[in-house]
């Protein structure tokens, strides 16, 4: 908090009068550019691309997929997951800095919440995307039927589907949550249909002390609710597979491992989109690099639990050498090799050499690179895990491998670009940074003058 | 709720001293399931929708070469792996100790393909067709299955049902040997034997006995309801 | 009570609505009330026993019928060959019927032959443009310029065809197949003064000794022999039979053997008169079998002397103290078997070398034991020459003596080309070809009369080397025909009719089921009449005479001339230097010859050794391969000085170095959309060897070089290379 404090001077925030600090903030809802057009049909094309890759699909059979037997599992559980990790990003960081009231955490709060919600959205495309028959996907769905029948709990599958639908549920009140003052500032600042849709937001917020102290009471309370959540989320998504009886995935290191991983891929992402969002609306002010400092610090930690975890996996096996095991991680060493070390290096060796160094953590160069280079590994380690396991399962004469196909492919830069565009959209229609929040941090870095003695303005903290 | 219990408990004893390899059952469990025919990129893409496939391995090298015959069906596990993992109930536990699968109860996530250590389940990946007249073949006691459905082994239930109803009619068990699947039916060597369990005089339940009997991968716990007999001999390996 | 009434009416509209767009799919159920077709029920199997004529053992079949189409063949249980028992091969003849590229209606050829252009004629016409072209032949008294080319034939069939070509007085009736043991039973002549073929008593024995008898697969019985050879392993309680098999490449039946001896090719008869001198040496042999058979033991170890064990293990490239130990195994483990193959027999010289083979189970005193060899009592085979028989049409055909060609068959394909067969047909005017399917031969054809497939047809079958007494089992149709078809013998009795004269009187019978009832009333001793009708029907829902014939009457008894047999040192076609390699062809376990190569399920099965599907390959031995830098799947070049064909590699780690093996049955030009263009005829390669004027059946002795070409054979297997030797990890 100090730090942040010592680094403003000049035109800093804290200078500014509300309604500027509201402009500032709010650069992002103006009216759209040409580029933001440009950007908007770029991503609308390959999301269409996507769609129409996934109609194809369906339309015809499941063989333009480069799944078989044994890999029965491909690019789409590898997206699903990677996704879902993503998630972690948002409402976990959000979250813990919340609790652990991280000043420094309030101009990136939105955009990470934003990110959890709308990648949690991407991943739960894919499960139903990957079905054989997609359209009987509310066959997964408990509810009384003429069926007669119901969905089998046992399956970590159904885990999965009650996870996810909590989480997207959970993450976006949480998200809507922290957005109603600064729907209420949206809605007074628009007019016409816009200033409708965004009073029916707001619901009839005017910013009175009550609502301020429910609401304070309602944001903490869902942030130490929406952790547990959120590591039973990716639990569950490392269940999918530590459940099982395949060879490389059963393995009880994979909940926590999954989500360290999901963490690790979290955090990069937020960085990635601090940056991205810094330079898109001119935010350099608000996200300084001592945001990124500490975004890096908690980046070096995540990343050291995470070549920890996976040291343990893989040196256990090694050590109990078990032989169909040890033939998965040979296969994957000798097949995969080129992949197999960008991932160590960019998820290990790159973010522990430079993260320890605080002018590298301040270079947003440095983060750009570091950050996007593990979510690159993530992707990979969570192809690595099920690709070439699912290759070389027990039955040595039924060993097989895998491509994905154009089909697969599709979808998956599909689901990029679908993330993107939705945030895109979001930006230009929500409040991308959480304005209220930052006020209130003004407010509260605000002296004021008492007799002699210059006083803090918020004495009470949070809670 | 009644239990449903019953008084079989189907079983296999696949004898790989009698096994010679020759691939009559793999044809006899394709003519009788409707076994989709699949050409030679599908099974390139590794998509065979074969249920039942002899292993083949190679042992040693020239000249103390050796073959070892493995044929792999559904091993009808009572813990299968595959049952619990189905969101949907599609892949469950008959009370006769079959492994069933429920062909429009599937969604397809192909949980269960990944979970079978055997690697047995088979996934429509393609909508299979059968150029007419070849159609005409197909058995109509038996689902022509969909794509995006999972299939496999059923231990040709269609004819357990049949035997039961016709031993049900005459008021009796169903004898040892009465009912065997495609593939037993036809083995040449008749290196694969049906039967019952749960009698301890069948001749399958006295082969299980046997002291070169073992399971399949049975470190993992499946308690496969097909034993294998090791093949003897081969002293000159 | 307003409630409940909307929602009746709610729900009858519903239903009608529903209904009404369901009408084309309600169209195509039977009808509850209204029966169907005569003899369908609906929901209920019948069975239909017949025979399996897929190849020549001849297995009883038995047919699942429901709702008029057959859905299942299964063995037949009465059946003494296969006892309900069945290979891949017989359980696919229900593709053939339901193949979709049958010709459904006679066809005359209307673009140059072999371009497959043909128009649908009628078969009246079909009929009358045979009847005229064999009309003429005889109004010019030149009935001996038609030849008739059919598979061997056994049973009534065989009397039709005879009595036709008798009529015409033409003796160019060839039956001729590549794979027919003729040398088998001129072996057994020539050392037992008995042209039958042996009835090897396998599941009895205790140690079986094969020299390239692939009786799994291919030799003489194979579902009878892999039934047997199952009681032989595992059938009795406390024996447990022992097998040891010879042979440059080890097959499908040797892949099950105790032990593999890789022998050098043409060196079998060395192996098996060092392995009869030791056992003569040894005074291992059987006093009382030699004593009875008037066989002077010292006598004929002189007059062995040649084959000493260091000669042998030198020939043979096997050690010395394998083959003594073989030897001593095989004489000692009583009762034990020998048995020779088409491998063996199939090279320069075979003859000599099966002939030694049958030596040892005199020495071990095998003969007309259980456990041991008796005679079949199956009809004798068209008899040694067959071959002979071939070159002498080839030649005629080639000469421009034979003016009509009837084919039935499909020789174009199973004869090699070395022989000349395909040029010197071309030459011949007239070509009928009776294919159920557009295969080789029909698309050469200038008339094809199809033939039903087997499920529609009438028959007898005559089991080859079957069983010890009389078995003839019969073929019923168990489905109205698909087609427009007609049967091959129901063609020929109405040609003769067609013509009068001669060729009808040579036809007493109204058509081929009455013929067939009459000539199994024959061999029942059974005079045809209405009596005969319920035996008749009883043969029939049995599928055929079981048990006709007394029991046993032939043993064997060695006759030997002057000389024990003597295999001269094997010839092969094609320089050491320029074809460093020896070529074996052998037929395809899914194929057999090539017959089955039109039907996807057994497209689809994978070879049993090399899990290879939908294609053909070549055997190499990895160490071979490694020296020719060849990998798995590689496209190679087999050359031999007949010429080249390219097909993929799959590398065989039971072949020795020296060989390559290319399975038979594949390279069809037509055969329908399974099996067009699919792979090479490895026939095409093979050269044919003459020893003086004599042709010889030796197909395994050509010699070949093999070259890399690219890295894309399109080779696929069912089971994954690397996987494949690593048994280690499932534990067997």
């Amino acid at each position: 908090m100090s730090e942040f404090s010592g680094q403003t001077h000049g035109d800093t925030p804290a200078a500014k009068s509300a309604a500027r600090l509201n402009d500032e903030m709010l650069s992002s809802m103006a009216p759209p550019t040409w580029r933001w057009y440009a950007l908007a049909f770029v991503l609308g094309a390959v999301v269409a691309w996507g769609l129409y890759a996934f109609s194809y699909m369906v339309a015809t059979d499941m063989s333009c997929t480069g799944l078989n037997r044994p890999v029965m599992w491909g690019l789409f559980i590898v997206s699903f997951v990677f996704w879902v990790g993503l998630s972690h990003s948002g409402t976990m960081v959000s979250a813990i800095l919340r609790l652990s009231r991280a000043e420094w955490r309030r101009p990136i709060l939105r955009a990470a919440e934003a990110m959890t919600v709308f990648s949690i959205t991407v991943a739960g495309l894919f499960p139903i995307i990957h079905l054989g028959r997609n359209w009987t996907f509310y066959y997964l769905i408990p509810y009384p039927n003429q069926r007669g029948l119901w969905p089998n709990f046992r399956s970590a599958l159904l885990w999965d589907a009650v996870a996810i639908t909590t989480y997207i549920i959970g993450s976006t009140l949480f998200l809507y949550l922290g957005m109603l003052p600064d729907l209420a500032i949206a809605r007074d600042r628009s007019s016409g249909w816009r200033r409708r849709v965004y009073a029916v937001l707001a619901m009839g917020w005017r910013g009175s002390a009550h609502e301020w102290s429910v609401y304070r009471k309602a944001s903490t309370l869902m942030a130490a609710l929406i952790i547990p959540v959120a590591v039973s989320v990716h639990s569950i998504v490392a269940f999918d597979f530590a459940v099982t009886l395949v060879p490389g995935w059963h393995s009880t290191i994979f909940p926590p491992y999954f989500v360290i991983g999901a963490i690790n891929s979290g955090v990069a992402a937020v960085i990635t989109l601090m940056i991205v969002i810094r330079k898109a609306f001119r935010l350099e002010e608000y996200l300084t690099p001592q945001h990124f400092d500490n975004m890096g610090k908690l980046l070096l930690v995540i990343s050291l639990l995470w070549s920890y975890a996976y040291f343990v996996e893989v040196n256990i096996t090694w050590y109990a050498h078990e032989p169909i095991e040890w033939e998965v991680f040979s296969f994957m060493a000798n097949r995969y090799t080129p992949i197999l070390a960008l991932m160590i290096l960019a998820n290990t060796v790159l973010p522990i050499s430079t993260l320890c160094f605080k002018r590298l953590r301040r270079s947003i160069g440095v983060m750009l690179t570091v950050s996007v280079l593990i979510n690159v590994a993530m992707f990979i380690e969570r192809y690595l895990i099920i690709v070439p396991t699912l290759s070389r399962k027990n039955m040595p004469f039924m060993w097989g491998s895998y491509f994905p196909s154009w089909v697969e492919i599709s979808i998956a830069v599909a689901a990029f670009a679908g993330f993107g565009l939705l945030y895109l959209l979001f930006a230009k229609w929500f409040p991308i940074m959480a304005v209220a929040d930052v006020r209130e941090l003004k407010e509260r870095e605000a002296e004021v003058r008492l007799g002699r003695a210059k006083l803090p303005a918020d004495v009470k903290d949070e809670l | 709720m009644k239990k449903l219990t019953s008084p079989y408990t189907w079983g296999m004893v696949i004898d790989l001293d009698r096994c010679t390899g020759c691939g009559a059952c793999v044809v006899a469990c394709q003519a009788e399931n409707n076994v989709a025919v699949c050409g030679k990129k599908e099974i390139a893409e590794g998509r065979n929708m074969h249920w039942l496939r002899i292993e083949r391995f190679w042992v040693g090298e020239y000249p103390d070469v050796r073959v070892r015959f493995l044929p792999v069906l559904c091993q009808h596990c009572k813990d299968a792996p595959c049952e619990p993992v189905c969101p949907v109930y599609a892949s469950y536990h008959n009370p006769d100790g079959l492994n069933g699968q429920v062909y429009n109860r599937c969604v397809g996530t192909r949980y269960c393909g990944n979970n079978c250590p055997y690697a047995v389940r088979v996934f429509n990946f393609y909508s299979h067709e059968w150029p007419p007249p070849l159609d005409n073949q197909l058995s109509p006691d038996i689902t022509v299955r969909s794509r995006g459905v999972m299939e496999k082994c059923t231990f040709c239930v269609q004819r357990i049902r049949r035997a039961k109803e016709e031993a049900g009619g005459e008021g009796r068990m169903i004898r040892d040997g009465e009912v065997q699947p495609a593939c037993a039916q036809t083995c040449p060597s008749e290196a694969l034997v049906f039967g019952n369990l749960a009698d301890p005089k069948s001749r399958v339940a006295r082969l299980t006995r046997s002291p070169r009997s073992f399971k399949l991968l049975e470190d993992l716990g499946t308690h496969p309801s097909v034993t294998y007999l090791k093949g003897g001999g081969r002293e000159h390996v | 009570m307003k409630r409940r009434t909307f929602l009746q009416l709610t729900g009858m509209i519903t239903a009608s609505a529903w209904l009404s767009g369901c009408r084309q799919g309600n169209e195509r159920l039977i009808p509850y009330l209204v029966p169907p077709d005569e003899g369908v029920t609906p929901g209920r199997a019948e069975y239909y026993a017949s025979s399996c004529r897929s190849c020549p053992a001849g297995c009883g079949i038995l047919v699942r019928v429901s709702e008029g189409r057959a859905k299942k063949i299964e063995g037949n249980p009465l059946h003494p060959v296969n006892r309900g028992k069945l290979c891949a091969r017989g359980q696919s003849a229900l593709q053939e019927l339901y193949h979709p590229d049958r010709v459904t209606r006679p066809l005359r050829r209307t673009g140059p032959r072999g371009s497959g252009k043909f128009t649908g004629i009628s078969w009246e016409e079909g009929l009358s443009l045979l009847t005229s072209d064999l009309a003429g032949l005889l109004r010019h008294g030149t009935g001996d310029r038609l030849a008739l080319i059919t598979p061997e034939l056994r049973g009534t069939l065989a009397e039709l065809t005879a009595g036709f070509m008798r009529s015409f007085g033409s003796s160019r009736r060839l039956a001729f197949e590549l794979l027919s043991p003729d040398w088998l039973s001129e072996a057994n002549r020539r050392g037992y003064g008995l042209a039958d073929l042996p009835w090897y008593d396998i599941a009895e024995t205790r140690y079986l000794l094969s020299f390239g008898a692939d009786f799994v697969e291919s030799h003489l019985s194979p579902v009878q022999y892999g039934n047997a050879f199952g009681r032989m392993r595992q059938g009795r309680n406390t024996v447990r039979g022992h097998f040891t098999y010879v042979g440059g490449r080890m097959s499908l039946t040797g892949a099950s053997a105790d032990r593999w001896l890789p022998a050098r090719p043409g060196s079998e008869g060395v192996l098996a008169l060092g392995m009869a001198r030791l056992i003569l040496a040894e005074s291992l042999f059987d006093r009382d079998a030699l004593a009875a058979n008037g066989v002077q033991a010292e006598q004929l170890l002189r007059r062995l002397d040649g084959y000493q064990l260091p000669r042998v293990a030198e020939l043979t490239g096997l050690p010395r103290h394998v083959v003594a130990e073989v030897a001593r195994e095989f004489a000692a483990t009583r009762p034990s078997l020998a048995m020779a193959g088409e491998s063996v027999a199939f090279q320069s010289n075979g003859r000599e070398s099966v002939r030694a083979v049958q030596l040892l189970n005199l020495l071990a005193g095998n003969l007309n034991r259980p456990g041991g060899v008796y005679p079949s009592t199956g009809p004798v085979n068209g008899g040694a020459g067959s071959l002979a028989e071939l070159l002498s049409l080839i030649g005629d055909m080639d000469s421009g003596r034979i003016r009509t060609a009837l084919i039935y068959g499909n020789p174009v394909h199973s004869v090699p080309p070395s022989t000349g067969f395909r040029q010197a047909l071309r030459k011949v005017p007239f070509i009928v070809s009776f294919s159920p399917i557009l295969d080789d031969t029909a698309l050469e054809a200038d008339l094809v009369l199809p033939d039903h497939a087997a499920l529609e047809s009438w028959g007898d079958v005559v089991p080859l080397a079957g069983a010890r007494r009389e078995v003839v089992g019969l073929m019923q149709p168990v489905v109205a025909p698909l087609h427009d078809t007609r049967p091959f013998p129901e063609v020929l009795m109405a040609v003769a009719r067609g013509l009068g004269g001669g060729p009808a009187a040579a036809f007493p019978y109204q058509s081929w089921p009455e013929m067939l009832k009459g000539s199994t009333a024959r061999r029942m001793g059974l005079p045809a009449d209405e009596n005969f009708e319920g035996v008749w029907a009883g043969l029939l829902q049995r599928g055929g005479m079981f048990e006709t014939g007394s029991g046993p009457t032939e043993t064997y008894r060695p006759v030997f001339g002057p000389e024990p047999p003597q295999p001269a040192p094997p010839r092969f076609a094609g320089a050491t230097g320029d074809y460093p390699l020896h070529l074996q062809v052998y037929p395809s376990t899914a194929f057999h010859d090539g017959r089955g190569a039109a039907l996807p399920w057994l497209q689809q099965l994978p070879d049993p050794l090399t899990t290879v599907v939908w294609g053909s390959w070549v055997e190499i031995n990895p160490r071979t391969a490694a020296g020719l830098g060849i990998r798995q799947g590689d496209l190679v070049e087999v050359t031999s000085p007949r010429g080249s064909l390219r097909v993929p590699a799959v590398i065989y780690p039971g072949i020795r170095p020296d060989m390559v093996a290319i399975p038979l049955g594949q390279g069809h030009r037509g055969m329908g959309r399974y099996a067009q263009g699919r792979g090479v005829n490895p026939l095409e390669l093979v050269e044919l060897l003459r020893e003086g004027e004599e042709p010889l059946p030796a197909w395994n002795a050509t010699r070949v070089r093999v070259t890399r070409v690219s890295g894309r054979g399109e080779l696929v297997t069912a089971g994954h290379p690397e996987g494949s030797y690593r048994s280690d990890l499932v534990g067997i």
